[in-house]
């Protein structure tokens, strides 16, 4: 993989260059922890680098809250997305299975893809729940995002991905070979700590196809037991890299709005018969964690749970899934 | 992308007329604007400008392409307003979705086809289209039971099938009237009635979920392999397009890998009949 330098401060002057072609979206610190922001000229400077992921997923930037999907979609500027996590990144192989099939291909889903360059960071640190490498992902990406951008002292260091990303940093003169085996080898250095970081912290989970089994084989008693405190707000779903449920909503006109739904919602499988699959609580409850564990592995070569731990963060029930995969699994 | 066009994106299709057929199921004639055609067994999402949409398999013969009828029982807010409505009134489609029923591989067979209630929807549909290829098939049994005897729908059709050359159509009702002088029992007990040479026969069910499955438990009692028996599945299908996820059993997005499927299909998949 090519690496690339240039100078923090050349970066930041080329990112406000940027802004006159492009949407800027990146990563940035504030205080409730981190989070994209529209980057500004006046907030450039704090972007944040090598951290762990942003309180928001990816998906937000491809699947938004609610659209019309009944209009043209809008020719809008470019987007560069500066801090993508690879938890994310992987959760978006799957989305790119569901919206872009060969059959239906979502061409809002499919124009807001083409129309953003991602720019990812590697995670050199981790937050309380993280646990990619449980289920075999990296916290720093090799795919799906165009190139990587790491800080190192007062280097910018860019590995670079894809075609799109090569050909978007040749115009840049300043970026230069990096030939420094040393910035190479502290980079390597850094990913391995935080992956062993990781595997030391969540020694014990299953990794993703035990998760399915166990899942799969466990008794209504542990679906009693852990939706006790679920209240169907849904906030795991809304906020997990991968849960891309909708809604249609009929406007006059013959419009459709599409709106993110969640499975955790009441009456979300009902049918007009008066049959609810998931009208208990449990029931719906299990639905999330076989959904994402036994179902879509059937059906999708991607992974349906990238390990970001958002929906043990995002709970205010408290509810923390890999509590009840470690209880599984004893 | 379908037609090439916004997936999302509904036709317009002007309803020509309505026609009563209980006290809760109208069935909606309606010309689509554009060209239309489906495969019976595929459903369309039919929408209420404005209001919602809900999915439908089309009642009528995938054969007319420049009509398609729709029959809708009133059971909550879309299909209510859908009832309130008049020939005159432009309704939306968007489909058709998923995959029907295989009718080749029916060819040289018997197929026996159970129907409960609103079920008699796709049925007729699928009735029709197998009248269209009736020299390549064995014979064609509809059993098909209703509440009461008013709750029956497509009454004439019942007399039309019996006078058509190899097919045969026996009715029940769970609760009859004064004027009813047919069967009264589950419609499983119309299968006692009729012959079957089962290694040549294949199975339909659809109806209601504890029709469909008492009805597969019957027929593979009876000795039907699950690969012989086709269900029609009624789940909450949404975008049709096996995206939303409101219609997802097990492994299945029903809209898209279904909502016709074989019992072999289903059989491992847990709460099919909820």
């Amino acid at each position: 993989m090519q690496y690339l330098s240039i100078k923090k401060e050349e970066w930041d002057k080329t990112i406000e260059q940027l802004l006159l072609s492009y949407t800027i979206f990146a990563a940035e610190e504030n205080e409730f922890g981190i989070d994209y922001e529209v980057v500004e000229p006046s907030n450039i400077g704090k972007i944040s680098y090598n951290r762990a992921k942003p309180a928001t997923s990816l998906k937000t930037f491809f699947l938004p809250v609610k659209e019309n999907v009944t209009t043209d979609p809008s020719v809008t500027k470019q987007r560069i997305i500066l801090g993508a996590p690879n938890c994310d990144l992987q959760g978006l192989k799957i989305l790119d299975e569901i919206y872009l099939d060969k059959d239906f291909n979502d061409l809002f889903y499919r124009k807001r893809r083409e129309n953003t360059i991602l720019i990812s960071i590697d995670c050199f640190e981790k937050q309380q729940h993280c646990h990619c490498t449980s289920y075999g992902i990296k916290p720093w990406s090799t795919d799906c995002a165009d190139m990587t951008a790491i800080l190192i002292e007062d280097l910018i260091i860019l590995r670079l991905i894809t075609p799109h990303g090569e050909d978007f940093i040749k115009q840049f003169s300043l970026v230069q070979a990096l030939k420094d085996e040393k910035i190479i080898a502290s980079i390597e250095k850094a990913q391995k700590t935080t992956e062993s970081l990781l595997s030391e912290t969540n020694k014990g989970l299953p990794d993703y196809k035990t998760t399915g089994r166990i899942v799969k084989e466990a008794g209504s008693d542990i679906w009693k037991k852990y939706s006790a405190h679920c209240v169907s707000c849904g906030a795991c779903a809304t906020i997990c890299p991968t849960c891309s449920c909708f809604l249609l909503i009929d406007k006059p006109g013959f419009e459709k709005i599409k709106q993110l739904d969640a499975c955790q919602y009441p009456g979300f499988e009902r049918t007009a018969g008066g049959g609810d699959p998931l009208f208990e609580l449990p029931e719906r409850f299990r639905n999330r964690y076989m959904c994402k564990y036994a179902w879509k592995p059937e059906k999708f070569k991607s992974t349906a749970c990238t390990g970001c731990g958002r929906c043990i963060e995002a709970c205010i029930g408290k509810i923390n899934k890999n509590e009840l995969f470690m209880e599984l699994v004893k | 992308m379908l037609n090439g066009k916004n997936i999302y994106r509904p036709i317009k299709a002007r309803l020509t007329d309505v026609i009563d057929e209980s006290p809760l199921i109208k069935t909606f004639v309606l010309i689509p604007e554009l060209e239309f055609s489906f495969m019976t067994g595929q459903f369309i999402e039919l929408s209420v400008d404005g209001i919602g949409e809900a999915p439908f398999t089309p009642s009528s013969s995938p054969h007319i392409t420049d009509k398609l009828e729709v029959t809708v029982m009133k059971t909550g807010y879309v299909t209510e307003i859908m009832h309130s409505l008049k020939p005159g009134a432009f309704m939306g489609i968007r489909g058709p979705f998923g995959r029907g029923y295989p009718v080749e591989k029916f060819y040289g067979k018997e197929v026996i086809i159970l129907g409960g209630g609103c079920g008699l929807a796709p049925i007729r549909s699928l009735l029709y289209a197998l009248e269209h290829v009736k020299d390549k098939l064995e014979k064609v049994v509809l059993c098909y039971g209703s509440k009461t005897p008013s709750d029956c729908v497509y009454k004439p059709l019942f007399t039309r099938l019996n006078k058509i050359e190899k097919f045969e159509a026996y009715r029940t009702v769970d609760k009859p009237d004064e004027d009813w002088d047919g069967s009264v029992g589950v419609v499983t007990t119309l299968l006692n009635k009729i012959s079957i040479n089962l290694k040549n026969s294949v199975a339909v069910v659809c109806g209601p979920p504890i029709m469909m499955k008492f009805g597969t438990i019957r027929f593979l009692e009876m000795g039907y392999k699950d690969d012989q028996i086709y269900l029609s599945m009624e789940k909450n299908m949404s975008c049709g397009l096996g995206k939303c996820g409101h219609c997802m059993m097990g492994e299945f997005f029903v809209c898209k890998d279904g909502p016709v499927f074989t019992y072999n299909e289903l059989k491992n998949t847990p709460d099919i009949w909820k």
